[in-house]
């Protein structure tokens, strides 16, 4: 199976795709879209990008899918559910809170966490000791090259995201 | 709109155009094409009605499906030659794609109906810059791209926009929609002597924004935007009527006129290559462009339309002063014997 990852991966990219394209309501196609960021993510690193899959969930799926997410249910709920408005909500929240804490006394309590894998240190992420010489990932080049090289292309896509949220709030704003 | 939001949007717009014109990444011109599109969303949508939201709606449908094309396109070029740099397009299904993906953006047939549709929607500014400033930044990358295009499929579009464009013209009687078809058989015109001699298309591309601008500027010195409106001027402004006549005959293409400059240059260059029932066909059609153009300055300029009697009374508060307008109408109708400094857009 794992010769045959990234076709299994891209398979279930594009059926998510199909999901959302198929308009379902906006909040039913933002699940269906992080399914997609994660899978996509996937097939990015099968082909050695660590770096750019992080990306993909940390700033695609973390910032832009939770804003509109975000705006999607501000403009859908008219009396929001806040933590104590209602019981059910603030019994689960206090429940949640509790793990967390247990959890941190565990980790205080032994010197390094061994839960799933043994964290020990970020030494070996960016560059990877091959004998005499270092060789560097290069992807990570690549960003280094986009701050250096092309400075050019930072700031045409840094002005366009820019305008694209201008144009966005002047559609919506209406009169 | 805020203005310094509207300023700061007009400038994205032509920033965008710049990119697309002076990149020679691919990519870069491809997040010109989107910055373009993104930034004359809003000044589509000036007036908040159903219609100009419709009206960019489908503007940027369309736009972006061609924007995804063009993508495709650059993609498998760098497939197959590794290199992201703008020179002729050498696989001859990229080439094939981008031909497609530019003439969506163009509004060339068979992706002409959103021109009329989107331009009819919006208002007379606004339709202004969507008929001339946008046609800029697709016909660059055309004329870049233009050793590779593949002929067939080239002349193809072109004759079929002559046609759709004089056609589809007949029927109208909203100035816009009459412009919108104007533009889509001039891009006709432009493309069919790309693969030949892509400086004519650049000299047809200089006229035909000249003549729409004056046309445009002309319709809203007067505020009509239909026949009948346009028909009243001889009571606001007479002179404008005479105005309204010539710059009309230089769009059909007249002889003494400049708008027959690039027809007659094109005529010529594709009988040079040895192509003779092409130019006499898109010369016979680019007649029913004329008939349209030749029916308006029947009913402003050449008769007094039957109309009511308190509107031959009209009382006109304040004019609009375009300042641009006399040079523009100079260059649009005078510029014929000017011809031999042809040369200078090598």
């Amino acid at each position: 199976m794992m010769t045959y990852i990234v076709f299994i991966l891209s398979v279930i990219f594009v059926v998510s795709f199909v999901g959302f394209s198929s308009k379902p309501s906006p909040i039913y196609g933002g699940l269906v879209l992080i399914v997609s960021g994660g899978v996509g993510c996937g097939i990015i690193m099968n082909f050695g990008g660590s770096f750019l899959g992080l990306m993909v969930f940390l700033i695609y799926l973390g910032g832009m899918l939770v804003v509109f997410g975000y705006t999607t249910a501000m403009a859908t709920e008219q009396y929001p559910e806040v933590w104590v408005s209602n019981t059910t909500v603030m019994g689960v929240f206090l429940l949640g809170l509790l793990m967390e804490v247990m959890l941190v006394l565990y980790v205080l309590k032994s010197e390094e966490v061994g839960v799933v894998f043994e964290f020990s240190g970020v030494g070996d992420w960016a560059i990877y000791d091959t004998g005499d010489s270092g060789v560097f990932s290069e992807e990570i080049m690549g960003v280094a090259a986009l701050y250096s090289y092309g400075a050019w292309v930072v700031i045409v896509t840094g002005w366009s995201l820019f305008v694209g949220v201008l144009v966005i709030l002047e559609v919506t704003r209406g009169d | 709109m805020n203005p310094l939001i509207f300023t700061t949007i007009l400038m994205t717009v032509l920033l965008g155009t710049m990119i697309v014109m002076m990149s020679s990444h691919w990519l870069m011109i491809w997040i010109g094409f989107e910055m373009n599109l993104l930034a004359i969303i809003p000044i589509l949508m000036k007036k908040y009605n159903p219609r100009t939201m419709e009206a960019s709606t489908k503007y940027f449908l369309t736009q972006a499906t061609a924007s995804m094309l063009l993508m495709m396109a650059i993609i498998i070029n760098l497939m197959h030659s590794g290199q992201w740099t703008i020179t002729k397009v050498f696989n001859p299904t990229a080439s094939i794609i981008m031909t497609s993906a530019l003439a969506m953006k163009l509004g060339l047939t068979p992706f002409h109906f959103w021109v009329p549709e989107v331009t009819q929607g919006i208002s007379l500014t606004s339709g202004l810059i969507l008929l001339t400033w946008q046609k800029l930044a697709p016909m660059s990358i055309l004329y870049q791209i233009s050793p590779s295009i593949n002929l067939n499929i080239l002349l193809t579009m072109a004759v079929l926009s002559i046609l759709v464009g004089g056609w589809g013209g007949l029927n109208q009687t909203q100035l816009r929609k009459i412009m919108a078809y104007s533009s889509i058989a001039h891009m006709g015109w432009m493309t069919a002597v790309l693969v030949y001699n892509p400086t004519l298309t650049m000299l047809n591309m200089l006229i035909y924004i000249m003549m729409t601008l004056t046309m445009f500027m002309l319709f809203i010195h007067s505020s009509s935007t239909t026949t009948l409106s346009l028909s009243h001027t001889w009571n606001k402004t007479p002179l404008t009527t005479t105005l309204i006549l010539i710059t009309l005959l230089s769009m059909g293409g007249l002889p003494p006129l400049s708008g027959f400059m690039p027809k007659w240059m094109i005529i010529q260059e594709l009988t040079k290559n040895n192509s003779i029932i092409l130019p006499t066909l898109m010369a016979i059609m680019a007649l029913l462009n004329l008939y349209f153009y030749m029916r308006l300055t029947y009913s402003t300029s050449l008769t007094m339309f039957p109309s009511t009697n308190n509107m031959k009374m009209k009382w006109q508060f304040e004019t609009k002063r375009i300042t641009l307008l006399p040079p523009l109408i100079v260059m649009s109708s005078l510029l014929l014997p000017l011809t031999p400094m042809l040369s200078i857009l090598d």
